[in-house]
């Protein structure tokens, strides 16, 4: 890593973000009901660039709309011609300030999935025109355990542009890829650059923030732990008490489950292609009326082998970043923590 | 309000008497003072239950799930919950003679800040309307009030209320938390999953969380209970009540002071037939 790290103060900051926001298309957090998400913003006031903990909604519908088109029809009687969508999977370039840490972790993780077998160009454009702020956090919310997950101080790449408040009351500036570190050069002239103690401040500004989680867990070997207890009872213990309202898929930054629906009024047609949950029971079921997912408790299963079984052999990265967010916005409050950690640690079955 | 102690030896003594296979309560949700349903299969975890002002969530929703169905189940319930209970009932979801009902003279539960709930301080039955055994002083029925926010909007222009509405709808994500978490949608096919219904579509668009979100307010109209378990799931934090207060106000108005399930047998507003109905909009 040779990019150089800038220091400034907190108004040397909001001088930043306003040079941004002023620039280019911004978004940021906003609240709005009561809870944070990621928003076209024209000015600082509006938003929380924060990264406020207890945020409910992820950056991912900026990359993976909740309801895009991906195709428009028209039918006559000569047969059905396919059109171009007004869709545009962004031309030019935006920002994206206060962005969680593991928010921008999602997007890295989703990517494995959209360069394989089928590659889905829009995600990507999207990813390749957007240059990520992350804020780092200072401490961990009640439901937070990234750091149990691959999250630690090397391994920041998946922002473009890490904001660090340390310790000492300064604010670091790391630009972490080649795309973060042309972009700051636009506004390096306006930043000093930080001496030569800046890596050891980021270093104990992660050690106060690591101990201060309340979830660790040890996630090195869990997906073998995993694997073995395809059979355990404990899915059923640990998914007494979903409702099966799939919020939990629907806020997380990495599930990508979707559904392909069609709109279709007189002659024509658009094609949409949705969120849609294994949690959901109509989600396995066939035309035939079979659905191999009928109980609760498989539906449970399927959901967690896939973020931290299936997902890891196939790409070696979990598909869960340890946001919590599952957590917050569920109305019983299962975390995907309790259900791995207890079928984890309950004997295999014979 | 605590009869942790109370539930906890009822529901022991059901089990050890052999007449319940499930029990249904609240316990704690093990990392602040919040509460989370408790569904317990055998007497080991029993010492874990507990109610006081933080056992918000209503657990009638959890007679449709699969630990639930076709078992002899002991439940809490607070007066919303009873009244919603009493719908699930009349309309053959649950049989009475498997059910052993805990009634609560509640006394208004909490939010998550320590706020009093906004349907407790307007609630006309916190008493348990349909129990086996009652614990807490009976306070007897209330007056019933319009609900505050419902005045608020009242007061707005036609523009103001659409936009505000629009909003709302525009916030929707469509991942269907409301419905699954209220204990009154219990069908076995939504007519908003109709993918074939291009009103409702599958997409997640404002124009289709409009029509979902009114298909859903209109089917439990006159049976919506004011328990807010779908604003309690909501992941957008929608105020979600306006679309069942406005509907309850209409139909208290209309319909001889109807309130959804206080009564026993009671079908709902739109499920039964009076000579005194309006019929004033009838061309």
């Amino acid at each position: 890593m040779s990019f150089s790290t800038f220091v400034t103060d907190k108004p040397g900051l909001q001088k930043l973000y306003e040079a941004i926001i002023s620039k280019h298309e911004t978004y940021a957090p906003v609240e709005k009901f009561g809870k944070f998400d990621y928003r076209k913003v024209s000015s600082l006031k509006e938003c929380n660039t924060n990264s406020p903990i207890e945020m409910t909604m992820s950056v991912k519908p900026l990359f993976f709309p909740r309801s895009a088109k991906i195709m428009k029809y028209e039918t006559s009687s000569a047969g059905t011609s396919i059109c171009e969508t007004d869709e545009d999977p962004l031309a030019g370039q935006r920002v994206i300030l206060g962005v969680k840490h593991c928010d921008a972790r999602g997007l890295q993780v989703l990517e494995a999935v959209n360069k394989w077998d089928y590659i889905d160009s829009d995600f990507l454009k999207r990813r390749n025109n957007t240059v990520i702020f992350s804020t780092r956090c200072d401490k961990a919310a009640t439901h937070c355990f990234c750091t149990s997950l691959d999250y630690d101080l090397e391994n920041l790449d998946a922002t473009d542009v890490a904001v660090v408040h340390g310790t000492d009351g300064k604010i670091y500036i790391q630009p972490r890829t080649e795309k973060g570190n042309a972009f700051m050069q636009e506004f390096a002239p306006a930043l000093a650059i930080a001496e030569g103690d800046a890596p050891a401040e980021l270093k104990k500004q992660y050690t106060a923030f690591a101990s201060s989680f309340r979830l660790k867990m040890d996630y090195k070997d869990i997906h073998e732990k995993m694997a073995k207890r395809f059979d355990s009872t404990a899915f059923e213990e640990a998914s007494r008490n979903c409702v099966s309202c799939n919020t939990c898929a629907f806020i997380c930054p990495t599930c990508h489950c979707f559904k392909i629906s069609d709109v279709k009024i007189k002659d024509t047609g658009v094609r949409y292609k949705s969120y849609d949950s294994c949690n959901n029971i109509y989600f396995t079921l066939e035309a035939g009326g079979h659905n191999p997912r009928p109980a609760k408790y498989r539906r449970w299963r399927q959901r967690s082998m896939h973020k931290f079984v299936f997902y890891k052999e196939k790409f070696g990265v979990n598909l869960c970043v340890g946001c919590g967010h599952c957590a917050i916005s569920c109305p019983v409050n299962i975390s995907i923590f309790d259900v791995v950690n207890h079928v984890a640690s309950s004997p295999i079955s014979s | 309000m605590d009869y942790s102690k109370q539930i906890q030896d009822i529901a022991a003594k059901l089990f050890t008497e052999g007449k319940i296979d499930v029990f249904v309560g609240y316990r704690m949700n093990g990392f602040d003072d919040n509460q989370v349903p408790a569904v317990i299969t055998g007497p080991e975890e029993l010492s874990t239950l507990v109610f006081t002002e933080k056992s918000v969530f209503n657990l009638s929703n959890y007679l449709k799930a699969d630990h639930t169905r076709n078992k002899r189940v002991g439940l809490v319930v607070k007066g919303c919950d009873s009244r919603s209970l009493n719908l699930l009932l009349t309309e053959s979801q649950v049989k009475r003679d498997k059910l052993y009902i805990i009634g609560i003279a509640c006394e208004g539960v909490t939010d998550d800040k320590g706020q009093k709930m906004q349907n407790c301080m307007e609630c006309s039955f916190p008493d348990a309307v349909i129990f086996d055994e009652l614990l807490g002083t009976p306070k007897g029925k209330k007056e019933y009030q319009v609900n505050v926010d419902i005045r608020a909007l009242a007061e707005k222009s036609l523009v103001e209320r659409r936009e505000y509405f629009e909003e709302i709808f525009e916030n929707c994500i469509r991942c269907n938390a409301c419905r699954h978490s209220c204990p009154l949608c219990y069908c076995a096919k939504c007519c908003i999953d109709q993918e074939t219904a291009s009103l409702y579509n599958g997409s997640n668009t404002s124009s289709s969380a409009f029509h979902a979100l009114m298909t859903w307010s209109l089917h439990l109209a006159g049976r919506c209970v004011d328990c807010r378990n779908c604003e309690k799931a909501c992941p957008s934090h929608l105020p979600l009540h306006l679309l069942h207060k406005q509907n309850e106000k209409v139909i208290f108005e209309n319909f001889q002071n109807h309130l959804a399930g206080v009564e026993e047998g009671d079908r709902g507003a739109f499920y039964k037939y009076s000579l005194k109905d309006p019929d004033d909009f009838i061309l």
